[in-house]
């Protein structure tokens, strides 16, 4: 193996070992949004606060004008920031498979992970939701472990209208997304983070990778959340 | 030591064959999974898998339920059906807010109080049907066409006419015509179905005029499905030609923008330069088609590229460019939805596109533009026969050609007394909101009670049209009741059902149900002959008459077969490394193309006639074509040919050829005058999804979209507050500015800016408590973070009808747009009753019969007049 291996857990070439991705084909990502909402529905997730959404942006002068989707979700890092961040070890990588995951019984809301990752992946959980009971703890996308542990893919990439979202086992070469990521040329989002992410794009520009990060930019947005949080403790 | 080369290897292996191991394979990954199960993300219990069919929008998907703890948690595509794949949209996936709307109707509501006042009270059943029934019997006894349905989304599989016919009534009104009625009118008579199935996935060349197939349009999810596939793995190239950078135009290969309303020049102009550099298909159009080549090339003659470019502002190179470029691409197909069909000449411009399609050689093609497949399915015996006497406002004698009606002219029909209304049914319909008009028009129809005396709403939700009611009987969201369902929205043809996923919560009633319940009430011993045609047990019961007796899916267990799987036939299985279907062998599944070359059978011959054209003539009907010897059965129109020249249109004055007409009142704008169109957006439908919380969070406003250059020019930012103003009112909202659109239009999408629908719908959540109608609250409702529910634009937009289709022409309104006054404020509608009759009548002097017809038609000079045909004479779709 000679690539640097930077974590202990990382399963990069490891016989046995599943190391899950995500492809976005962003040539096929139409916009739908369907993604969205069927991880809304997975995980009861509330309002204000996604575990993967679909910023997008329109480039170009009239009238040669084009709009870009930029699909986002939890990169579930090799390196993850927010395990490194976390106090009280609620935040984990799962060796086998690669996802990163929150024990909530754990979560003391401090919201270091929130502020450590580097793609705004993280978010508060409300007081209210429609009919789950883990409230006023910090969530994110699990790569629906839940799903996959069972040989489902996730919501969102079940869902997935354009077929943008591929999802499987990096470690099978021949697997779809091997395929993908072995033929054609991806990008991840911000490398110079040295996060080694799990999530894989294709037709990128990098130009255009930045679109929607800023929906949880800390010192916007989550203050937004902040006073919205409080006020829904209040009610 | 032997060395391994190839030779020797293949000699081994040929000599133990037996040894599989010998031959080295390729190993396919162990793929997880594309659908069919889902876990609770906290139990991680298995979820209960109930298929049925979705129902939020019309594309009608096949679609999974999962029930955990007796509540719907997650919908999912159906992985068995041939067109969805497992794939639903955002609408799809968060159906189950219908369901669990705070604010639905769980019980009847009668009205206390002055109409629209907001004041119910909650009655028994019994009550409300024996009301309903007094009113009928005393409407019946006057003339059953007086009791009038007006239906949205009827996909009750047969269940509203039976209601009407068993009524007597014909006065049945759709919504056809607010929707997409001059696409249909466009094709029928031309080559026979309503609606073309692009084979997308294979084509290599897609033009799009004016769908915005990746977010709304017949049929979203699983043409988007196949466009994306045709894109990226199949490098065809999509071309759109559009008002405004819809999602589809904003990833299409090339937006070309076009004026409103000229989609149809510019396809004449490609047509034209098709022809003159001879690259049509020339044996398809002489073998299929009722004009041949020298005809069409003559006629195409007058359209040139510089005359669509004067109109459309697409520059004539662009015209001339793609013109080739579709015609050299093989294979290659057109695609359209409403921008060319909605407006005063929509059958025109529908059918100036499909004519690309067609001179190309493209239909029925691999790749092409193929026919619809559908499948039917029997009706319950016995059936009510039609009522006695046509409607006069169902199918208005002037607009002998719309097949599909002329719904948006209700208002004015009934305000002229055209015909007289006692009962007024609505199902599944917002005429208040959805209409041109929409407040100021349909709304004040529905509230006056000289012209609407006893108005039924049928409906789980307070919407804008029921908070007008007299009476609300609460029918089921389509998660909880029956119904039949085919769409031919893939190349396989299918059958599904939409059952219970749940018992249907508080008193609701599922619509067959409750029309039962009705008529069972009016006619409790049979007496009067009603009650015979409502002759089922339950919901079920009427599935099992309607499907155990389908050739083949008989076989397969009738209904019990669709309980199970959802849709029938199975096709073959969604296969996880590809998401297409494939067979038992792995190979993808490939549909049947060519369905007009199919040859008739000796039986299907015997008794036949052929005359002079080749018309193969049975029992006095054409039942296919001779070419080459061969007996076709050619395309489903009355000649089995596709007619490029329509003769019914010539028999109205119309032009039978391909033809363009600019539409008079945007002929000399001024330039402070300028567009607007409306549009779906792909979070949304028209006006039944503001109470769906994920959707109404990814989009809850609606600015304006204008040009950067007329934002410059009327000195109006982004957030800046307008006023726009129509003929028939005015309204104020916010400007979004940006490069997305033609300078000359501005566009609001429709789903916003409602005054009923519930407390989510119009942000009044901490105005009212949740329940107020039996529902249970939902506690997210308190994360909701917007404060912004847009504007509905509908009160300004007047009355426009195509003389030939009937479609409503939702783009063709000219308005002026200032920055907004002192007085404005954000939110203002404002449009007048008068000026929407004014405008009604206006439009009608484009009939048929109508003083502007003749003059919009200078090249049907020789035709003899409304007078030369005699009425109920030819026309329209039987």
């Amino acid at each position: 193996m000679s690539e640097l291996r930077i974590s202990s857990i990382e399963t990069r070439g490891v016989p046995g070992k599943k190391r899950y991705a995500m492809v976005i084909d962003l040539r096929r990502c139409i916009g739908c949004m369907a993604c969205q909402v069927a991880c809304k529905a997975e995980f009861d997730v509330p309002l204000g606060v996604f575990r993967t959404w679909v910023p997008y942006k329109v480039v170009g002068k009239y009238p040669t004008v084009r709009k870009m989707f930029m699909p986002r979700l939890c990169n579930h890092c090799d390196d993850p920031p927010c395990v490194r961040s976390c106090p009280v070890e609620a935040t984990y990588k799962v060796e086998d498979g690669g996802f990163v995951l929150q024990r909530y019984e754990r979560c003391i809301g401090c919201k270091a992970c929130m502020a450590s990752c580097p793609y705004n992946a993280r978010f508060m959980l409300p007081r209210h939701r429609s009919y789950t009971n883990i409230t006023s703890v910090v969530d994110k996308c699990t790569f629906c472990h839940h799903r996959v542990s069972q040989g489902m893919v996730p919501a969102c990439v079940q869902t997935c209208v354009g077929r943008s979202r591929i999802f499987g086992d990096l470690n099978d070469p021949g697997s779809e997304v091997s395929y993908l990521v072995n033929t054609l040329p991806t990008q991840v989002l911000r490398p110079e983070e040295g996060t080694k992410p799990h999530v894989f794009y294709i037709g990128a520009d990098r130009n255009h990778t930045e679109i929607g990060r800023t929906i949880y930019d800390p010192s916007d947005v989550m203050n937004a959340e902040r006073v919205m949080f409080e006020k829904n403790q209040r009610s | 030591m032997l060395e391994m080369t190839r030779r020797t290897f293949l000699k081994i292996s040929a000599g133990t064959t037996a040894a599989a191991v010998a031959v080295p394979k390729v190993l396919h990954a162990m793929e997880n999974e594309l659908g069919g199960k889902d876990f609770s993300p906290v139990t991680l219990a298995e979820r209960l898998a109930i298929p049925t069919n979705c129902h939020v929008c019309n594309i009608q998907d096949g679609a999974i339920a999962f029930v955990e703890n007796g509540r719907i948690v997650k919908l999912e595509g159906n992985p068995e059906h041939v067109s969805t794949r497992g794939r639903l949209c955002a609408k799809g996936n968060s159906g189950m807010w219908y369901t669990y709307d705070p604010d639905r109707i769980l019980y009847p509501l009668k009205r206390v109080g002055a109409r629209g006042e907001g004041k119910w009270k909650r009655i028994s059943w019994d009550e409300a049907l024996a009301e309903v029934a007094q009113k009928l019997d005393a409407a019946i006894k006057e003339d059953p066409n007086t009791i009038c349905m007006k239906y949205g989304r009827n996909r009750s599989g047969g269940v509203i006419d039976r209601f009407m016919n068993t009524l007597g009534s014909a006065t049945v009104i759709n919504h056809t015509s607010v929707c997409e009625s001059s696409k249909k009118i466009g094709m029928e008579p031309t080559w026979g179905p309503d609606i073309e199935t692009p084979d997308f996935a294979n084509a290599k060349y897609i033009l799009n005029f004016g769908s915005n197939i990746m977010e709304a349009a017949y049929f979203h999810n699983p043409y988007s499905q196949r466009i994306t596939e045709g894109v990226a793995e199949n490098n065809a190239k999509l071309v759109t030609f559009d008002v405004r950078l819809s999602n589809t135009a904003g990833r299409s290969d090339e937006w070309i923008p076009v004026f409103p309303g000229t989609d149809g020049a510019v396809a004449l102009a490609i047509g034209h330069v098709i022809l003159r550099e001879n690259l049509q298909d020339t044996d398809f159009i002489d073998t299929w088609c009722n004009v041949s080549t020298a005809e069409l090339k003559a006629h195409y003659k007058q359209f040139t590229p510089e005359w669509a470019s004067g109109l459309s502002g697409v520059p004539a190179e662009t015209i001339e460019r793609v013109a080739r470029e579709f015609a050299l691409t093989k294979p290659a197909t057109t695609y359209t939805y409403r921008g060319p069909a909605k407006h005063l000449y929509g059958s025109y411009n529908e059918k100036a596109t499909m004519m690309l399609s067609i001179m190309t050689g493209n239909v029925e093609k691999r790749g092409g533009y193929c026919m619809p497949r559908g499948m039917g399915w029997p009706q319950p015996q016995p059936e009510p026969p039609k009522p006695a006497h046509p409607s006069a406002m169902a199918h208005p004698h002037e607009y002998p050609l719309a097949g599909h009606k002329v719904s948006h002219l209700l208002p004015y029909f009934i305000a002229e007394g055209r015909q007289k209304i006692n009962v007024h049914f609505s199902y599944q319909d917002n005429a208040v909101y959805t209409n041109p008009g929409a407040q100021a028009y349909w709304g004040k129809l529905y509230r006056d009670e000289k012209l609407i005396p006893y108005y039924v709403a049928l409906t789980p939700f307070m919407g804008e049209e029921a908070a007008l009611a007299d009476l609300i009987l609460p029918d089921c969201p389509y998660l909880e009741r029956w119904e039949p369902e085919s769409m031919p929205n893939s190349l396989w043809p299918w059958l599904g059902i939409r059952q219970p996923v749940i018992k249907s919560l508080g008193e609701s009633r599922e619509n067959r149900i409750m029309m039962r319940d009705i008529i069972w009430k009016m006619d409790p011993d049979g007496k009067r002959g009603m009650k015979q045609y409502w002759n089922f047990k339950d919901g079920e019961d009427y599935m099992r008459q309607h499907f155990d007796n389908v050739p083949g899916l008989k076989e397969a267990g009738g209904l019990d077969f669709l309980k199970k799987h959802g849709v029938w036939p199975i096709y073959g299985k969604l296969n996880p490394r590809t998401g297409k279907i494939s067979d038992r062998t792995g190979r993808e599944i490939v549909p049947e193309y060519g369905l007009h070359m199919k040859e008739l059978s000796a039986s299907d011959m015997t008794g036949t006639s052929v005359d002079g054209k080749g018309t193969i003539m049975k029992n006095g009907k054409a039942i296919g074509v001779r070419r080459n010897g061969k007996n076709y059965v050619g395309f489903p129109t009355g000649n089995r040919l596709i007619n490029i020249r329509v003769d019914e249109w010539a028999k109205y004055g119309f032009n039978p050829m391909p033809t363009f007409k600019q539409i008079p009142w945007h002929k000399d704008m001024k330039d402070d005058e300028m567009v607007l169109t409306t549009y779906k957006i792909n979070v949304h439908k028209q006006a039944r999804t503001a109470s769906v919380k994920w959707l109404a969070e990814i989009m809850h406003s609606n600015p304006v979209w204008m040009n950067t250059e007329t934002g410059a020019k009327l000195g109006v930012k982004t957030g800046d507050l307008v006023r726009i103003e129509s003929t028939v009112g005015h309204m104020v909202t916010k400007a979004y500015v940006f490069e997305g659109i033609h300078p000359k239009v501005v566009a609001i999408p429709t789903a916003f800016g409602h005054w009923e629908y519930g407390r989510l719908a119009t942000l009044k959540l901490k105005e009212k408590e949740a329940g107020e109608f039996g529902a249970t609250d939902d506690a997210d409702l308190n994360n909701v973070w917007w404060e912004d529910k847009g504007v509905h634009p509908n009160a300004i937009i007047p009355t426009v009808v195509d003389p030939i289709g009937g479609s409503q022409g939702w783009y063709d309104t000219v308005v002026k747009v200032t920055k907004a006054g002192p007085n404005d404020k954000y939110g203002d509608v404002e449009g007048s009753w008068e000026k929407h009759l004014v405008a009604a009548k206006e439009t009608m002097r484009y009939a048929y019969n109508g003083d502007l017809h003749r003059k919009m038609h200078p090249e049907m000079a020789s035709w003899a007049g409304p007078a030369s045909v005699k009425p109920g004479e030819g026309g329209g779709h039987h």
